[in-house]
């Protein structure tokens, strides 16, 4: 019985975080499907019981085949394939990449120039769409979400850190990190205080009001990943995010970086630089618009 | 608010100048509005008087003799004339000037009228002029300043000496620029105006100017005027639908021609929203693509965008307002000494020409914030 609740649970799970109308729908297929278990254990009877264990059984196969569960699967991109029709010629910037990420996980993405990481990136971060494939985010595929709804997953779900930090120039530094606050759904009067919460996490407390050209390199790239940080979102994307630094700050920045992913922030950083790359939990190695074996 | 305001400094030099080619545009619908506004008031005054009354003059082709009193007999005995009214019109001053509303002038009418005259004219000080007045004169409201008029005192008018017995209230019609007096001083007035030839043939109390036909109670005053004309020989008339259909395609002409060069002005004001807010965006591509990572939303950036293009018309036009409304006031100020004061300054031309100014900069600002949401986030972030 406990086993079966589990499966009907696990079921109930996988389709919420799917289409709303399909997620209504087995919703109350699985709500019968339950109330008729309970029926038929009440009663007794067997012939029931096990037609619904057998239904059971094949819904959990298909549950199981499609890795969907949450805890292992953070994001998911399946078999993802970016195709630029340059004068009628086909040209794949990615080409049936697939990647799995764990919650927690620290992932460096390496290749050479043109190989296609920073293209994957923008796929996982929902700033492209891929021609085909799909990705899913805790579960849910994101690439069939519709347009209007993606901002909203980039402000609540999605952080971004860039190369050449990305800060609006005519905003302070609290301002710039109070945008995915003033996109979110974060009431108006708390939005301050979580970025100067946020802008003290990575040590700027005493530079709120400084705008960009007030501040170093280091400096601007701490602004920026208070940004990403400020809505906590379930991954930061940083690309290059070393990339314009030296080898002090790269260090400052990185330290950093540990030091969230260590509290659990999950990072996905596309780099050329080894050092930061060793510092990750693991590395995935893109040639030529796939992942290398 | 405050970022928008930021960023349209960002370029000063290009943003004030955007400002000014709609403050020019709305300064231009300000003052040529303003005229049109008190032309619209003096016919909507002139209509008032008009509607239930004929004016009789003599005819085009015999104006040079003016009309004589015996005219009267015949004007009343046409059916459904309940009092024909003399009345007697010369100008102030024989040195006519360019006016957009109507010249100073003198004006006399039996006194007998104000029995069935419906248009009464209020006094702000002394009394209203009686048949046995002598050199005695009712000043209107915009002739005081130029005739420095006091009641007790004495103006000239055509070199005699009158003694103010009353000023009118300001009636923003006709009546503004007229003096009245009895209708004996209006014929000596007339009658000196005259050439010799006709001065001999003549006698002051034989001239009128023209009559006023009050109709009976019941009649309608366009089939009495139709009437007049018809059965008294050597007479124009004009009832209250003659007064409108010829104010009516005159004002039409002259509107046309103000809000035409209005709306030049004003699309060459758009035109220049549109540029700026291109360039602008054009400029800010980048920071749209970083809005879009971060979640703003097409709305988020529409709206910013339309928001700050409303701006620059809501500056340009409270520019434009306040530019134009010191123009009308020192006009006006310089005018009224000369007793012609021909601009008026109204809240609903105020307000719509602010909501205009606003208007304009919204709909400059669509073409370019639809453009800015068009922006892709990848391409716009890999600009440097």
């Amino acid at each position: 019985m406990a086993d079966t609740i589990l499966k009907l649970n696990n079921l109930r799970k996988v389709y919420i975080m799917g289409n709303k109308k399909v997620a209504i729908k087995a919703q109350e297929a699985i709500h019968k499907l339950h109330h008729a278990y309970e029926k038929a254990v009440s009663k007794n009877n067997t012939e029931k019981i096990s037609e619904i264990e057998i239904r059971l059984e094949k819904a959990q196969d298909l549950f199981d085949k499609e890795k969907y569960v949450e805890t292992y699967h953070f994001l998911t991109g399946k078999k993802i394939k970016e195709g630029k029709n340059e004068k009628g010629v086909v040209v794949h910037a990615l080409n049936g990449v697939d990647i799995d990420i764990k919650k927690g996980e620290m992932v460096a993405i390496m290749g050479p120039s043109g190989s296609g990481k920073s293209t994957l990136l923008n796929m996982l971060g929902l700033l492209d769409e891929p021609t085909t494939g799909q990705i899913f985010l805790r579960g849910v595929n994101v690439t069939g979400i519709s347009q209007n709804k993606l901002p909203e997953v980039r402000s609540s779900e999605l952080g971004f850190v860039f190369q050449s930090f990305n800060l609006i120039p005519t905003l302070t530094a609290i301002e710039n990190v109070m945008l995915p606050l003033r996109y979110g759904k974060t009431p108006r009067n708390e939005r301050r205080a979580l970025a100067e919460k946020s802008l003290r996490l990575v040590g700027l407390g005493d530079r709120l009001t400084h705008t960009p050209n007030e501040l170093s390199g280091g400096q601007r790239q701490r602004v920026a990943i208070a940004r990403s940080l400020v809505n906590k979102p379930a991954i930061i994307f940083g690309d290059e995010l070393t990339g314009e630094l030296d080898i002090k700050m790269t260090k400052e920045i990185m330290d950093l970086i540990v030091r969230l992913n260590q509290h659990g922030q999950t990072f996905i950083i596309v780099t050329h630089n080894p050092e930061v790359a060793k510092l990750c939990t693991r590395t995935i190695t893109i040639v030529d618009g796939k992942v290398a074996k | 608010m405050f970022e928008i305001l930021k960023n349209m400094w960002r370029r000063k030099t290009r943003t004030l100048l955007t400002v000014f080619g709609i403050a020019i545009g709305i300064l231009a619908l300000v003052v040529m509005g303003a005229i049109a506004e008190k032309l619209s008031l003096l016919v909507d005054g002139g209509a008032e008087y008009y509607k239930d009354k004929v004016e009789i003059s003599a005819k085009i082709s015999t104006y040079s003799s003016p009309l004589k009193i015996d005219k009267k007999k015949e004007i009343e005995k046409v059916d459904g004339v309940a009092y024909v009214a003399a009345e007697t019109y010369s100008l102030l001053s024989d040195n006519i000037t360019a006016s957009l509303g109507p010249l100073a002038n003198i004006i006399s009418i039996d006194e007998k009228s104000n029995d069935y005259e419906s248009f009464k004219i209020r006094l702000t000080s002394g009394r209203a002029i009686t048949a046995s007045d002598r050199n005695k004169a009712l000043v209107g409201a915009d002739l005081v300043k130029k005739l420095k008029a006091k009641v007790g005192e004495n103006i000239k008018i055509r070199g005699k000496n009158f003694e103010v017995v009353g000023i009118a209230e300001k009636t923003f019609t006709l009546p503004d620029t007229q003096i009245s007096v009895s209708l004996h001083d209006g014929r000596e007035i007339m009658y000196n105006e005259l050439p010799e030839l006709l001065r001999n043939t003549t006698k002051p109390d034989d001239l009128v100017y023209g009559f006023i036909a009050y109709p009976k109670k019941g009649v309608d005053p366009n089939k009495l005027s139709e009437k007049i004309k018809k059965e008294v020989k050597g007479v124009d008339t004009l009832g209250p639908k003659q007064f409108q259909d010829q104010i009516a395609s005159t004002m039409q002409t002259f509107n046309s021609i103000i809000y035409g060069i209005c709306i030049i002005s004003l699309l060459v004001g758009t035109l220049s929203i549109v540029n700026t807010m291109t360039m602008s965006i054009s400029e800010r591509t980048k920071e749209i693509g970083i809005k879009k990572a971060l979640g703003a939303k097409n709305r988020n950036i529409l709206l910013e965008y339309l928001t700050e293009a409303g701006v620059i018309g809501f500056f340009g036009g409270a520019i434009g307002i306040a530019l134009g409304a010191v123009i009308v006031y020192l006009v006006n100020y310089y005018m009224e000494q000369t007793g012609d004061k021909i601009f008026l300054l109204t809240p609903r031309l105020l307000i719509g020409s602010m909501i205009f100014s606003l208007a304009i900069g919204v709909i400059a600002g669509i073409y370019p914030a639809y453009y800015a949401v068009k922006i892709s986030i990848v391409k716009s972030l890999r600009e440097e």
